[in-house]
Formats: structure tokens, sequence, C-alpha cells
């Protein structure tokens, strides 16, 4: 694609790299707007000063609302495994590979989107450390939500109390894990300047060339070449 | 329902306030009041179940189907219809095979769980003792149900799915107890087991009748509740050990509820204002350093 800057003749071509597909964009987008719900209405229980809200025909429906959301929450990955398994094995499979570089990653992660600091980070596959660290949180928060939530929702009553007790622990432990993490993950992707590119990604399916070589080196160059110019671009840096 | 003309007018006072006012005024606010308790004494109890019939006149509770399994219950255990309910075990005093009755319900404990798990205050602990319920308030998570020591609340499900539900159980007529009058289970009895009033008077009359019966034919009678959980509101005279009327020996508040209460949700709540002041200050320091110009 090529786009024509304003006021001049000159033109600049931008090549898009495909990274997801339209089911998964689609699929993203319902999970997110079945999250937030889902965890502003379980919020409304977790704080006291939520009480208002908890009380009466207010708290009712918005506990009704928790268990659609749920539902719809759940059943995202359901409909992802059914419609792409091979995509959603592939991404599964990627999402659990780390290597030396998530280390070195994560120790230039504070200074690189914290601190703004325009420096090198280690070549990344197409998904960055934090980004598979978020996914496999959220795929270990799905499991337990599922595990802890619908036993609380069907069989209240008929499980043992001190069962029930520490479901409502797990469910109250794996929500703080993944709201504090969705509130992270919302931050990068839509508020920090240097990571636009990722809600085009995700609104398009698409990143841009000079995005994927910079951020996604391995995904870009294949991993030999990356590491290669990784390791060369360090051993220049030191002298 | 028998009513001398002192509580009827007390009574017709109090329903003419509530029309004026609004559905929280109707359990007015209970002030410094000295601590009050029923104590139920098993050596006097005939099982008439008249306390049963009571509450559930007083309360407008429906029916409840009974159960074939059990001999003598009716029903077989507290339900979100029947509040107060004449238990049955037998034990052997004495070599002698004894009936065992006990008056369930909600015991008012002194340090109540159900209190503390409530997340809309429906259920409140009221300075006078008793642990009373505003069905108004109340949204059906049904926590007090699952953290309860003995198993009182319960739940009344109008939809599972959709998880619509009151919570239920005895609150020793709350309404009446703020006009000045007793629990109306406490009116009924003919035989006199029942009694109310100020809960260290109740511990102290508990406490001789104990002496008594441990000096007559029952050495194993007891009295069950006043230092459990922070002093329970209904108090037992027992002529056998509690466990012989499946009463927990020793009930402690819940260490799930403390954890959930006062470390996890917290702790929770603290983390996430973290979360977000940490990423608020470095948009901040993120926006000063970054130059668009650099950023592919």
């Amino acid at each position: 694609m090529s786009v024509r800057l304003r006021g001049t003749d000159s033109a600049i071509a931008i090549r898009w790299i495909p990274k997801y597909t339209t089911l998964e964009r689609f699929l993203h987008w319902v999970h997110t707007f079945a999250f937030i719900p889902l965890a502003l209405t379980g919020f409304v229980l977790f704080a006291p000063w939520m009480q208002p809200l908890a009380q009466s025909s207010a708290g009712i429906y918005l506990r009704a609302l928790h268990r659609v959301t749920a539902l719809l929450f759940g059943g995202v990955p359901i409909v992802y495994a059914l419609l792409q398994p091979r995509r959603m094995m592939l991404n599964m499979k990627e999402f659990l590979t780390f290597s030396k570089y998530d280390l070195l990653w994560l120790k230039g992660a504070f200074p690189y989107y914290v601190l703004g600091r325009h420096t090198d980070m280690p070549p990344q596959p197409r998904f960055n450390t934090g980004e598979r660290l978020t996914a496999v949180v959220l795929v270990i928060g799905t499991i337990v939500f599922g595990a802890t939530g619908l036993p609380m929702w069907f069989l209240k009553g008929s499980m043992p109390v001190g069962l029930y007790q520490v479901l409502v622990i797990l469910h109250d432990l794996m929500f703080i894990v993944t709201f504090a993490m969705f509130l992270i993950h919302f931050y990068l992707a839509v508020v920090h300047p240097m990571m636009w590119q990722s809600l085009v990604s995700m609104r398009y399916g698409v990143v841009s060339e000079s995005y994927a070589r910079v951020h996604h080196a391995i995904w870009y160059y294949g991993e030999k070449r990356a590491r290669q110019m990784w390791e060369q671009h360090q051993a220049e840096g030191k002298h | 329902m028998t009513m001398d003309r002192r509580s009827f007018l007390k009574l017709s006072g109090a329903g003419l306030g509530a029309v004026f006012l609004d559905s929280a005024a109707v359990i007015p606010a209970l002030g410094a009041e000295k601590r009050l308790a029923m104590l139920y004494d098993n050596s006097k109890c005939i099982g008439c179940r008249a306390c049963q019939m009571a509450c559930k006149q007083w309360n407008k509770l429906g029916p409840v189907s009974t159960d074939p399994q059990h001999l003598y219950e009716s029903p077989g255990d507290l339900t979100p219809d029947a509040w107060t309910l004449i238990g049955l075990a037998e034990y052997k005093v004495n070599d002698r095979r004894n009936w065992l009755f006990i008056n369930k319900g909600c015991m008012h404990c002194g340090n109540p769980a159900c209190v503390a798990v409530c997340p809309t205050s429906a259920l409140k602990k009221q300075p006078n003792g008793l642990v009373t319920y505003d069905r108004g308030l109340c949204n059906g998570c049904g926590y007090c149900t699952q953290f309860c020591p003995f198993h009182v609340p319960r739940l009344q499900v109008s939809s599972q799915f959709a998880g619509v539900a009151k919570s239920s159980k005895c609150t020793f007529c709350q309404d009446r107890v703020a006009n000045n009058l007793r629990p109306f289970c406490i009116q009924s009895c003919p035989a006199g087991a029942l009694d109310w009033g100020d809960r260290g008077t109740m511990i102290e009359q508990a406490k001789s009748r104990v002496e008594a019966l441990k000096a007559g034919d029952f050495p194993q009678a007891n009295l069950y509740g006043e230092n459990t959980l922070g002093g329970l509101g209904r108090l037992y005279v027992l002529l056998a050990p509690p466990t012989a009327y499946s009463l927990p020996q020793d009930p402690g508040f819940p260490f799930a509820a403390t954890l959930w209460k006062k470390v996890v949700q917290p702790a929770g709540e603290v983390a996430f204002g973290a979360v977000l002041l940490g990423l608020l200050a470095a948009f901040f320091v993120v926006r000063r350093n970054v130059h668009m110009e650099e950023v592919e």
C-alpha cells in the first residue's frame, strides 16, 4: 500500500504483514467486551465501597449479568477451537515457547516501555514475551474461572462448604491477577505511544513491515538470521 | 395469637410508622443496649413444636413438605420456610435411651461469619446482639449459607441459572424485639423451655440449671454457647455432650472467611490501585521521553 504525503508529490510504500485472522480479531473483541462487564460485575461483590451496587435489585441484575458474560467469556476459546483448531494449537505452542531472549526482554522491558528509552530489545517471535505471558495468564485464568465459577454457580448447597470456600478464594485470587494484567494490557495496547501498531493489528489484522522488523525480528527474519543479527549487533555495540 | 392491650397499641404504632417510612426503617436502629439472648432448656422441652408453628405464623412462612425419612423432625432440616425447627436425637443417659430435643435456628453469634461475608449488609450485627436480616437488601449471593459454622441460613432459589435467590434465617423476630416484645416462639412455648432476656441473666440462669441437672440424673448436663464465637445469642442447656445433638463441639470463625475478607480482597484492591497509579506515572514518563519520529 502506498501513502501520498499531504502537500507533496512524494509517496511512501508501506508493506503490511498479516498477523491475525478475521476470526481471531472478532473473538478478541468479543472476549474484551465480555471481560470488562464480567470484571466490573465481579468487582461489585469484591470491593466494600461498591456495596450500594451489590444491594437489592441492582445486585440481583449484576449477578445475572456476571453469569451471562461469563458464558460469553468461556465460549470464545471453545468457538476458536472449533472453527480454527490448527491455528489455535499453533498459537498455544507459540505462547508456551520461551527462550533466553525472554529473560533479556524482561530485563529491558522497564527502560523500554516504562521509561520510553529507545534501546535495542532482543529479537522476538510473532508474540513478544509480554504478550505470551499475558496469553498464558489468560489461558490459566479461563480454566480457573471455569473450574471455580461453574461449581459455585450450579453446585452451591450440594458441595461441601469447605470446598466452596476454597473455590471463592481461588476465584478472587485469579480475578486479582487477570484484572491487573488486563489493566497493563490495555495500557500497552491502547495508550502507550510506542505500541500503536498493536491496536492497528487487532483492528485490521496487519502490522507494518518496519514494525515487524523492529518488534518481532524472529517472526520477520526467521530465528537463525534474527539471532545472527542480534549477536552481531551486540558485538558491534561492545566495541 | 393472643396479645395484651399494651402490646397491641405498641405494634399498631410501629405498623403506622412503617407505612410512612422507607423499608430501611422497618428495622429500627438499635442503640447501645445490653445484649439479649434466648435460652433453650432441653430438660424442659416436650418437643411439641409450638415454637416452630409460632415462627411460621409470625414470619408468614409457607408450608414445607415433610420427609418420611425423618421420624419426628418435620421438616427434616431448616429450610427457607422453616427458620426454627425442633430436632431430635437419641442418646443413652444413665443406660437409658433418651430423646434429646433441640431448638434449631440462627445462633446469633457474637462474631458472626455470615455478617463478615455478606457483601450487601443485608445481614447486620446489632448492638443488642441480634443478627438482623433485611430481605430487601439481599441479592441472593448465598455466601452466608456457605460460611455459617452452624449451617443455618438457607437460600430460596427462584432461578438457578440467573442466580435469583434470597437468603433466610431466624431473626429472633427482629421487628418484635425492636418493639420491646419477645420473639414469638418464646411466647408460644407451653413448657417454659424457652426464655428471653439480658444475656448475662440468661447465662446465670442457665448455669444454675446446669448445676441442678448435674446434681440430679444428668451428670453430663452443660451450657452451650457462653463463649463460642464471641458468645452465642441462642444459649442451650443440654443434657448430653453437644455432639449428641449434632452441634459442633468447638466451632470457630471460619479461617477462609478471614483469609478472604481480611487478606485477599484488601490485597486485591491495593494491587489494582498500585497498578493504576504505576501506569499513570509511566504514561507521563513515557510521554516525556518518547520521540514519536523514532517510533516504528
